[in-house]
């Protein structure tokens, strides 16, 4: 990725607005941008979903593949998630090889959707030790206007649910729904102008420093958790921000839910 | 082309496969714009395939090597998103997807007006979201919409059109099964403003005659589907409030 | 938009696009000239300046040209220069023997560091669109408080607006100081309020500037109403 060289008069401002309880965008410190969600959006993909998110855009796709299971685990189906932040998304995007910034997405997600145990991995196996699903979610970042993060979980798991797992196209029975349990919803918030915000836009990203991503499940436990950028925070931060992360996850994990079946 | 002779492609009544005749074109939407981060952008999507591209420039061209002292170098990448096809792709560049980058960027760089920028490099950014044959045309057209959004001056816009041949009868633009199963693959990139033409590739096996009908479809077809770019490019520009 | 036909509607034309009833006209930016007439190279609307034909874009990137004022951001500093992003495709040089200090070799960063940003003018611009800026001149300095938007390059005359009228009126109601650079980026210093207003009256011009009603639009922004 192209380091971007960051306005000290945009940090300055930055921090003015927070002072008075402000942002750029005239929302308040918790408020997200307007959101959109399209599922089966994608023609080959077993599973699709396109979010909006404010100005950035992104599309899931969720395919499966029939695979010999790990040996430590013969009776269990596996899941992937990957990423790619390309160049079409940004001008900082470069050509080339993953980039640390796209695994990292690809990591965050797929911790959160893993971890929640929304898949059960044992219902994936087909034949013990010979064949079983792996489920792979890719990530495709078309336009980045800030917190990808959250537009890619929000994407990635509203394409789990409405995935089809091919199975007449292995010729191993019928299609049928993929059972996905659990709705595991990410909220990142960035520190701005000295305090944290939720769902940070391009130049709040641009003149902020460090970002925490959280994904909870529908229980409200943490199933995933990245610090990620320069900067520290504080436990009474984590706690504050953590209060505001289990209502805006009902909120999406709502969306979610009012979208598929 | 696989050229299986067994394979039925047309019904008896002459007509395709999936209803079409054989001069008619898969269902085309086109809208201008659609990647705020980007420069310019565009969508397109051509029977079931999904294209969008951005164009993001001038910049400065680098790494310096690629500099080129009197004009702007295209650069143009055309890529398959892992889920856009039945069996998934790993991501990453292949042999295919370099050869449509290279001769797409070819393309540009004889329609764009590339000595306005030396030194500078024109980034098209071509994301195949879904693929069902055609999508190196859906995404010579997406480019010319996003590169027209973007401001750079070109001296008309390329439009992607592709005509084969099934059961020995030339059709005009293949879907999938067509593409799999017929005999031969023309795609052209035209300028129907000058009637110039930019890209072509070809595969498969054609007389002259069947190459003489293939492009005059092809060239019927890009007509018509300039007027839908220039729709979108209106549309965008002339619209409501946005 | 000034320089249409009077009265009619402005004509959008696509690159590529044939212009065949002008062909008395000088082609101008935008367009070329063939056998069959006029023919567009940018997307915009068609201007007819003094028997020149020209295609006004509706999107461009800005290109410098010598003796236009800029806003740049120091991207770089070496011991004797430093390297300006003007919003173009290239940075911009600005040489330490240009700058309004007497600098040391091996002391610009103390005099202005990564981030920063001035007001500069381009003055030479050469074929491959390499700049230097300079900051000697009346009113170019270092920009350490306000504001700077950013908008396009095109919209410059929408904010600008006759005789300078538009800009004015912002200025007035707002009472900031708003310094409209040729690279689409634009200063504004007052009190938080008044950036505030103007920032928002910026932004609305940009977003509807090529629209009619545009005057009574600002009216309503400034006096506190919605855009």
């Amino acid at each position: 990725m192209a380091s971007q060289v960051v306005p000290q008069l945009l940090r300055q401002h930055l921090a003015n607005l927070a002072a008075d309880d402000e942002r750029i965008s005239g929302r308040g410190q918790w408020q997200g941008r307007e959101i959109e969600l399209e599922v089966d959006c994608l023609y080959n993909a077993d599973g699709s979903a396109k979010v909006v998110w404010g100005d950035t855009i992104v599309y899931v796709g969720v395919k499966f593949e029939l695979r010999e299971p790990y040996s430590d685990r013969p009776t269990s189906g596996s899941l992937m998630c990957g990423a790619e932040l390309r160049p079409v998304a940004h001008r900082k995007y470069e050509p080339g090889p993953p980039s640390p910034e796209s695994i990292e997405l690809g990591r965050v997600v797929d911790r959160g959707i893993r971890e929640s145990g929304c898949i059960d991995m044992d219902a994936l196996c087909i034949v013990p030790g010979e064949s079983a699903w792996m489920v792979i979610i890719d990530i495709h970042v078309i336009s980045d206007c800030g917190n990808i993060f959250d537009a890619a979980g929000l994407a990635a798991i509203a394409a789990l649910r409405n995935a089809t797992v091919p199975a007449a196209r292995y010729d191993v029975g019928e299609d049928y729904k993929l059972a996905v349990a659990l709705t595991p919803i990410i909220c990142t918030f960035t520190r701005v102008g000295g305090r944290y915000v939720y769902d940070a836009d391009e130049e709040e990203e641009l003149g902020g420093a460090e970002r925490l991503s959280i994904t909870l499940g529908d229980n409200g436990n943490m199933h995933s958790m990245q610090k990620g950028l320069k900067g520290t925070f504080t436990a009474a931060e984590l706690s504050e921000i953590l209060d505001v992360c289990a209502t805006r996850c009902g909120e999406l994990r709502e969306l979610v839910d009012s979208k598929v079946e | 082309m696989g050229g299986y002779g067994d394979v039925k492609l047309l019904n008896d009544d002459g007509s395709r496969l999936d209803g079409r005749s054989i001069d008619e074109s898969r269902p085309i939407e086109i809208k201008a714009g659609v990647i705020p981060a980007a420069d310019g952008s565009a969508w397109v999507k051509h029977g079931l395939n999904e294209v969008v591209c951005a164009v993001y420039g001038p910049m400065e061209a680098h790494p310096r090597k690629i500099q080129l002292q009197d004009q702007a170098v295209i650069d143009v990448r055309y890529n398959m998103a892992p889920f856009s096809t039945s069996d998934r792709i790993r991501p990453g560049f292949n042999r295919r997807s370099r050869e449509i980058s290279k001769v797409t960027a070819e393309a540009f760089a004889s329609t764009v007006m590339v000595e306005r920028y030396p030194r500078s490099k024109i980034r098209i950014e071509i994301e195949i979201l879904s693929a069902e044959a055609g999508t190196r045309c859906a995404g010579l057209t997406a480019a010319s919409v996003a590169l027209a959004d973007a401001g750079i001056p070109m001296r008309g816009m390329i439009v992607g059109v592709a005509s084969g041949k099934v059961e020995d009868t030339v059709v005009l633009d293949l879907d999938k099964a067509e593409d799999n199963y017929g005999q031969a693959d023309l795609p052209m990139g035209i300028m129907p403003t000058t009637g110039e033409i930019a890209f072509m590739q070809m595969d498969g096996d054609l007389s002259m005659e069947e190459l003489q009908q293939a492009m005059d479809y092809n060239f019927a077809a890009a007509a018509e589907m300039h007027d839908i770019m220039e729709a979108a490019l209106r549309a965008r520009y002339e619209g409501g409030d946005e | 938009m000034k320089g249409n036909q009077k009265g009619a509607e402005p004509r959008l034309v696509i690159p590529g696009e044939v212009i065949s009833d002008h062909a008395n006209l000088n082609p101008g930016c935008g367009i070329i000239k063939s056998t069959d007439g006029h023919i567009a190279t940018l997307l915009g609307t068609l201007n007819n300046n003094d028997g020149t034909l020209h295609v006004q874009p509706i999107n461009a990137t800005y290109m410098p040209r010598s003796g236009d004022l800029v806003i740049g951001y120091v991207e770089a500093v070496l011991s004797n220069l430093w390297f300006l992003d003007v919003a173009g495709p290239f940075n911009a040089l600005l040489p330490m023997s240009l700058a309004p200090w007497k600098v040391e070799f091996g002391d610009a960063r103390n005099h202005m560091d990564v981030g920063e940003a001035v007001l500069a003018r381009a003055q030479e611009v050469d074929e491959s669109h390499s700049v230097v800026c300079t900051m000697k001149g009346v009113g170019l300095r270092k920009i350490s408080d306000g504001r700077i938007v950013s908008i396009p390059v095109q919209q410059i005359p929408n904010l600008r607006g006759e005789n300078g009228a538009t800009i004015q009126s912002i200025k007035e109601a707002s009472d900031c100081r708003i310094i409209v650079a040729e690279n689409g980026r634009v200063w504004i210093d007052g009190d938080a309020a008044g950036i505030r207003m103007a920032v928002k009256a910026i932004d609305m011009i940009t977003r509807t500037g090529h629209r009619s009603g545009l005057e009574s639009r600002l009216a309503a922004c400034l006096a506190g109403g919605e855009a």
